[in-house]
């Protein structure tokens, strides 16, 4: 078996490593580096929940492999609370009941942060299109619409 | 207190006295509060230890080998090939598991036998015929591709009512009889031949329940390990029901329970499915003493869509309401088949929980229930939001309607007439179950309130006016909480009636440290109910502090009390009871400390603002921190005597605050789920009767769940119940051809609600009407909308299709089936 | 779901891709976006054994006008098509299809060069490509041809691409004056694939149709055109009568199929629906 060599950059930092091309890229971060934000869900690309960011777009990790992240940048949830503290994002979860399981909850908040990103004053229907991407079976997802409201609501506060 | 009764229960001694200790109040400081959610931080970063999460020392992985036929011996496996790939430490058949695990925990008698992995004979598609323990879980798989197995298929049973008459080679468990009937016993609550021979009118309809789940998230997975020395288990499982009943895995594994410890994880949903994960913890347990490493085995969605053990009821009812001209029901009285799938673990549990409010909130006198349990070539059925009675609560919304159209009255109007009123509680129904309280008047009108039922009405109009579909529909239904362990047993024979389990209670320890931190422990997990956020707020009130001065963990079974867990909407009503008679005990030893400090009467003292202080003497107080830590640490200031033993703690275990025995001849069931919640649900849909497609303009659900420890979780019950009841209605099916073969066996095809199937909003309302049996008087939630929604989503999309004269006796009403009743509805 | 092991190559332009492909065939498969075959291949329904990515060939991805052409790399992904300011212009019909495709991370991955060479009958694009009766650019290490969309899907998950060759680019005729597109379709939630979805292209004239094309999606196969209803529309006003008789005849000539979703009675009455709505609404934007 042949490991194909590749450096990545996870949440800000380098990694390399060697790896089995059918390491999927979700088993990759949650397993070879110990990032347990990533949940998994389907493994076949519906259900959203192992949703990461790689190169700044929203992606379904379990339907990438880890080697053609190779030379990219990609962001998990675990990386979204900087210094002990949560994002304002996470903040906005919390206050505004987002989650009940939390097992969809890192997909949401990365298709969130894609969104948040290159929309920082997204519509509420771009925010709906957004989360209708991903499943959740607990909340029915009005308050996870609410929490991205929420959370643009607090960024342009923030940066008055 | 007076209650109603029907006539065939005797109202002496039948309802025992409340033992209600926390009256409901007008106000609190902590219940009833929007508090965040304590469970959230950690979730938010990642942190929640999920069972996928967790990594033991040595860890290997399992795979399982899923039938791809639905019925058929097995002749031979051969697993030569699979052994001998790199990384693969074990291969196991059925036939080598059993030599040293047992069958698989089950509840039924008598009962229906299951192994982990299936010993001489398949009976569905994609139950588990061998197993792999590798380095990760990818050669595990590929280990799998190389076992061989040879089949000898057996005739195909998919059809319930073709069960009913299966024989030879189609019979799945002869052990258990010539055919696939499980179970065929009639009970009759009342005078229902009298009733219908009075009544004027009868109304009759077929019903076929269609076959959901719950499919949560995350998957099912136990991470086993075995020490050899000791022959001791410790397991990590997604399972709640571990210290109810978890020893019972011992059992199968052959070990007391002093062998067995199993450690609850934060688990991603369950609706029911996890309850009991005996299979797969049977499984990993079995794996790790054979490999002599520790084996994760998580289900992948394949493993769980095709053999989670926890599909939802599938059933046909042949239903008749018989009614007075003026619109008053009378009796009720059904068939109903219910195809169990290839087990039977619960055995009819799901018609107990039905019987608990099969009259709905409706005056009916009598019910008769014929019930027909069958296995059939599909995964078993478990629990899903509801446990069956969210069925009943279809065919009874079904039949009111049915009725109105009947008798050419108004729904809404027919049911409102039928309601029990506010004055009759508590209410005995027909089967033995009481209803503790309620007003459902209020509800409904609150509900027409919240939706302006004219304003609907002229949308509707409106559109018909234009040439559009669109329709409204109402459902008011019951949402019982607090499940009794009788509903297991109590439809068994009487002769033989299985395990005749009473207990169901939930238990706690508190502990108040040196600090004044009041730690509260859990023996049952956490699986996306928020029990650390009741508990927070319960404790909170009970001592009057701060929700950061609390702090909740769970324990596992070597270190937990007798705790069933949640499910049945009862979890809260459950913990408070556990709380408040530990923190009695708790608050007791406080005072007698804090009033030796201060040469006070523990009498005269109160709990106030994180203090203990002299009543009407503001400055004269300590902090619950300083006399706790006179407590710890200073016993020889204290008098002698076990009062002043050292330390703050202590443990109840809270029963059912409301169950009795069913009647030896089962002429009524006892009371067995008796704190009633109710809700109303209004729907205003589209439908295009071109393509079938449903649209759901406004959604309005209002909720009767007693007092109301934070009201933003139980609106995300509501809410998320009813997205699961959108789903149930329109969208999700486990669909088995005629070969057995699960059609619907992926999240491409098994359909559950995005965002944009959902309506635009959900309007939640609230009515609240307090138990007087539980503390606080509390009623359970969790199970919000589901119970619900698919009765007002049937009316709402027949009204809408008047014109084709659709009745929607069927789920799911997916474009398809919905184009299928117009077309009909089109013919010349 | 673990995919089967795979020997992995990552070519870095389009000759060595082509050489890889020849040199792994039939084995070798190319990796695109991947959101069509790594489903596939965790559910282990095909294991390939060689995986030839070709995400960082250069120029695969490039959109632009040339000669009347809209000129769409393979590479291109469904997101940065339906984001394009070009093909809304040249090819509206295609942005109003992807608005029905799947959902925003699929988009980002997946691209039109692998959604039509999987040839889903479900697929959107398909029926868009033959609509707009694109020509698909093929290419092997040996040589390079066109393809009509219409010859090139075959059948269902079936193409006109022989052993080493890929697509690498569809070519499509940009929209002219008093032409008009639109895309309607059936599907049971929102990004799902199509029960049914009907392509419709018109050019009008003097007020009379002088040119349709009527594509099908969700039926047997991918990327099917119905001439007779086309024959049908020619020299007609497209006025309602004229719509009403092309619809119940594309319900009788399409092939459709049925799955436990949709069965063929029911598709048949969703393509005579979306052949009205489509048409109805392509008519207008002919004007």
């Amino acid at each position: 078996m042949t490991l194909i060599p590749m450096s990545l950059k996870v949440n800000g930092t380098r990694f390399e490593r060697a790896v089995e091309p059918r390491r999927l890229l979700s088993d990759f971060l949650r397993e070879d580096l110990d990032l347990k934000a990533t949940h998994v869900g389907c493994e076949h690309g519906v259900c959203g929940t192992c949703t990461v960011l790689v190169d700044g777009q929203a992606v379904r990790s379990c339907l990438s492999f880890a080697v053609q992240a190779d030379g990219c940048e990609v962001r998990t949830a675990d990386g979204l609370a900087q210094g002990g503290k949560l994002s304002v994002l996470q903040q906005a979860f919390w206050e505004k009941h987002g989650l009940q399981c939390g097992f969809c909850t890192p997909g949401m908040l990365m298709v969130a942060t894609e969104l948040l990103e290159r929309t920082p004053r997204p519509t509420k229907a771009e925010i709906e299109e957004a989360i209708s991407a991903n499943l959740c079976r607990c909340t029915g997802y009005y308050t996870i619409v609410e929490s991205v409201q929420r959370a643009a609501e607090m960024m342009q506060e923030g940066a008055k | 207190m007076t209650a109603t009764f029907p006539k065939h229960i005797a109202a002496e001694g039948y309802i025992p006295p409340s033992r209600q200790q926390e009256p409901p109040r007008k106000s609190y400081k902590y219940i009833g509060q929007n508090l965040k959610r304590v469970e959230d931080p950690r979730l938010l970063t990642g942190h929640g230890q999920y069972i996928d999460d967790i990594a033991v020392p040595g860890m290997a992985h399992a795979a399982v080998l899923r039938s791809d036929r639905a019925h058929a011996r097995i002749k031979r496996v051969d697993t030569s090939k699979a052994k001998a790939l790199a990384g693969v430490y074990l291969v196991l058949t059925g036939a080598e598991a059993k030599e040293v695990t047992g069958a698989t925990a089950q509840f039924a008698s008598p009962p229906v036998v299951q192994y982990c992995l299936a010993v001489d004979r398949v009976r569905h598609v994609g139950e588990a015929v061998a197993a792999v323990v590798a380095e990760n879980r990818y050669v595990a798989e590929d280990a799998c591709d190389l076992i061989e197995v040879e089949y000898e298929d057996l005739p195909v049973v998919v059809d319930p009512e073709a069960a009913m008459t299966s024989s030879g080679d189609a019979v799945l468990h002869p052990e258990r009889g010539p055919n696939n009937i499980a179970q065929h016993r009639t009970f009759t609550f009342g005078p229902v031949q009298e009733d219908f021979a009075k009544a004027d009118v009868v109304v009759k309809r077929t019903l076929r329940w269609g076959r959901s789940g719950a499919q949560p998230l995350e998957t099912v997975g136990c991470i086993a390990s075995y020490e050899p020395g000791s022959g001791k288990f410790t397991m990590y499982t997604n399972s709640s029901f571990l210290n109810y009943v978890g020893w019972l895995v011992g059992a199968s594994l052959g070990v007391s329970a002093s062998k067995l410890n199993l450690i609850p994880c934060v688990t991603g949903g369950s609706f029911g499915s996890k309850l009991f994960t005996h299979k797969v913890m049977t499984l990993a347990g079995t794996l790790a003493r054979a490999a002599g490493r520790p084996v994760k085995f998580l289900e992948d969605r394949l493993d769980n869509i095709t053999s989670c053990d926890n599909h939802g009821s599938d059933r046909i009812y042949r239903c008749e309401l018989a009614l007075q001209r003026d619109g008053t029901m009378q009796s009720l009285r059904f068939q109903v088949i219910d195809d169990y799938g290839a087990y039977f673990q619960f055995g009819v549990g799901t018609h107990g929980n039905s019987l608990c409010q099969i009259v709905g909130p409706y005056r009916i006198n009598s019910v008769q229930m014929e019930l027909i349990a069958v296995l059939t070539n599909k995964c078993q059925q478990g629990a899903y939001r509801g446990f069956g009675s969210e069925v009943t609560n279809w065919m009874l919304e079904r039949m009111a309607d049915a009725a109105a159209d009947e008798l050419k009255m108004d729904p809404i109007e027919l049911r409102r007439r039928n309601l029990i009123q506010p004055d009759q509680f508590p209410y005995v129904i027909p089967s033995g179950n009481l209803y503790d309280s309620g007003n459902y008047p209020a509800v409904l009108e609150e509900a027409l309130r919240i939706a302006e039922l004219p304003k609907w009405q002229k949308i509707r109009d409106d559109a018909r006016a234009q040439g559009r579909c669109v329709g409204i529909g109402a459902a008011t239904c019951q949402e019982r909480s607090v499940f009794s362990a009788t509903e297991f047993w109590s439809l068994n024979g009487t002769e033989n009636p299985g395990f005749t389990l009473t207990s169901s209670p939930e238990s706690t320890q508190l502990r108040v440290d040196p600090t004044g931190t009041i730690h509260v422990t859990l023996g049952s997990p956490f699986w996306g109910n928020s029990p650390e956020t009741m508990a927070t707020q319960i404790v909170a009130e009970q001592f009057q502090v701060d929700p950061s001065q609390v702090n909740v963990v769970y324990a596992d079974t070597q270190s937990g009390f007798n705790s069933t867990g949640p499910g049945g909407s009862r979890f809260t009503v459950m913990i408070a009871g556990a709380i408040v008679g530990a923190a009695k005990q708790v608050k007791d030893k406080l005072l007698r400390v804090a009033g030796h400090m201060m040469e006070a009467d523990a009498g005269d003292l109160e709990f106030r603002a994180g203090k203990i202080g002299l009543k009407g003497a503001p400055g004269k107080e300590k902090t619950i921190g300083e006399v706790a830590l006179f407590a710890h640490y200073f016993r020889l200031n204290l008098p002698a005597g076990d009062d002043f033993a050292s330390g703050v703690d202590a443990s109840y275990v809270y029963d059912h605050p409301l169950t009795t025995m069913p009647a030896a001849d089962r002429s009524h069931l006892g009371i067995f789920y008796p704190i009633m919640g109710h809700m109303c649900h209004l729907a205003l849909v589209e439908v295009d009767p071109r393509t079938g497609k449903v649209a759901i303009l406004d959604y309005v659900a209002v909720h009767d769940a007693g007092t109301v420890v934070n009201p933003m979780t139980l609106a995300g019950h509501i809410r998320g119940g009813t997205a699961q009841g959108i789903g149930t209605a329109l969208y999700e099916k486990f669909h088995y051809d005629e070969n057995g073969q699960l059609v619907t066996g992926t999240f491409a095809d098994y359909l559950m609600p995005t965002l944009a199937e959902m309506p635009p909003a959900i309007r939640v309302g609230h009515v609240e009407t307090p138990s007087p049996f539980t503390e606080y008087g509390i009623k359970g939630g969790g199970e919000g909308g589901r119970m619900g929604a698919p009765g007002a989503l049937s009316r709402a999309i027949e009204d809408a299709l008047t014109q084709y004269g659709v009745r929607c006796n069927e789920l799911p009403l997916t474009p398809r089936k919905v184009r299928e009743l117009v077309r009909a509805g089109e013919k010349p | 779901m673990k995919p089967a092991p795979f020997e992995y190559v990552r070519p870095d332009s389009l000759p060595a891709a082509l050489d890889a492909l020849a040199r792994h065939a039939p084995a070798g498969r190319i990796l695109a976006g991947g959101q069509s075959l790594v489903p596939m291949m965790n559910l282990r329904l095909v294991k390939p054994a060689v995986l030839i990515d070709i995400n960082r060939v250069p120029g695969l991805a490039d959109i632009r006008v040339d000669g009347g052409e809209l000129v769409i790399g393979a590479l291109a992904r469904h997101a940065a098509l339906l984001a394009s300011e070009l093909v809304a212009k040249h090819c509206p019909l295609m942005v109003e299809a992807y608005r029905c495709v799947a959902h925003g991370p699929i988009r980002n991955r997946g691209t039109l060069g692998g959604n039509i060479s999987h040839a889903d009958p479900a697929s959107e694009m398909p029926a868009v490509l033959a609509a707009c009766e694109a020509k698909i650019g093929v290419r092997s290490a040996k040589r390079a041809r066109t393809v009509p969309a219409t010859e090139f899907f075959t059948g269902a998950l079936a193409t006109a691409l022989a052993e080493g060759e890929m697509v690498t680019e569809i070519r499509i005729p940009i929209a002219k004056p008093g032409q008009g597109g639109a895309w309607r379709e059936t599907a049971n939630r929102k990004g799902d694939f199509a029960m049914a979805g009907v392509a419709a292209v018109v050019t009008v004239a003097g007020g009379k149709c002088t040119h349709a094309s009527v594509a099908v999606a969700g039926m047997e196969q991918p990327g099917v055109r119905l001439p007779a209803v086309e024959k049908q529309l020619v020299g007609t006003a497209l006025d309602a009568a004229a719509i009403a008789a092309a619809d119940r005849m594309a319900a009788e000539v399409v092939r459709p199929g049925g799955s436990y979703h949709a069965d063929p009675v029911y598709k048949r009455e969703l393509v005579e629906t979306l052949t009205t709505h489509a048409l109805a609404a392509a008519r207008e934007r002919a004007r």
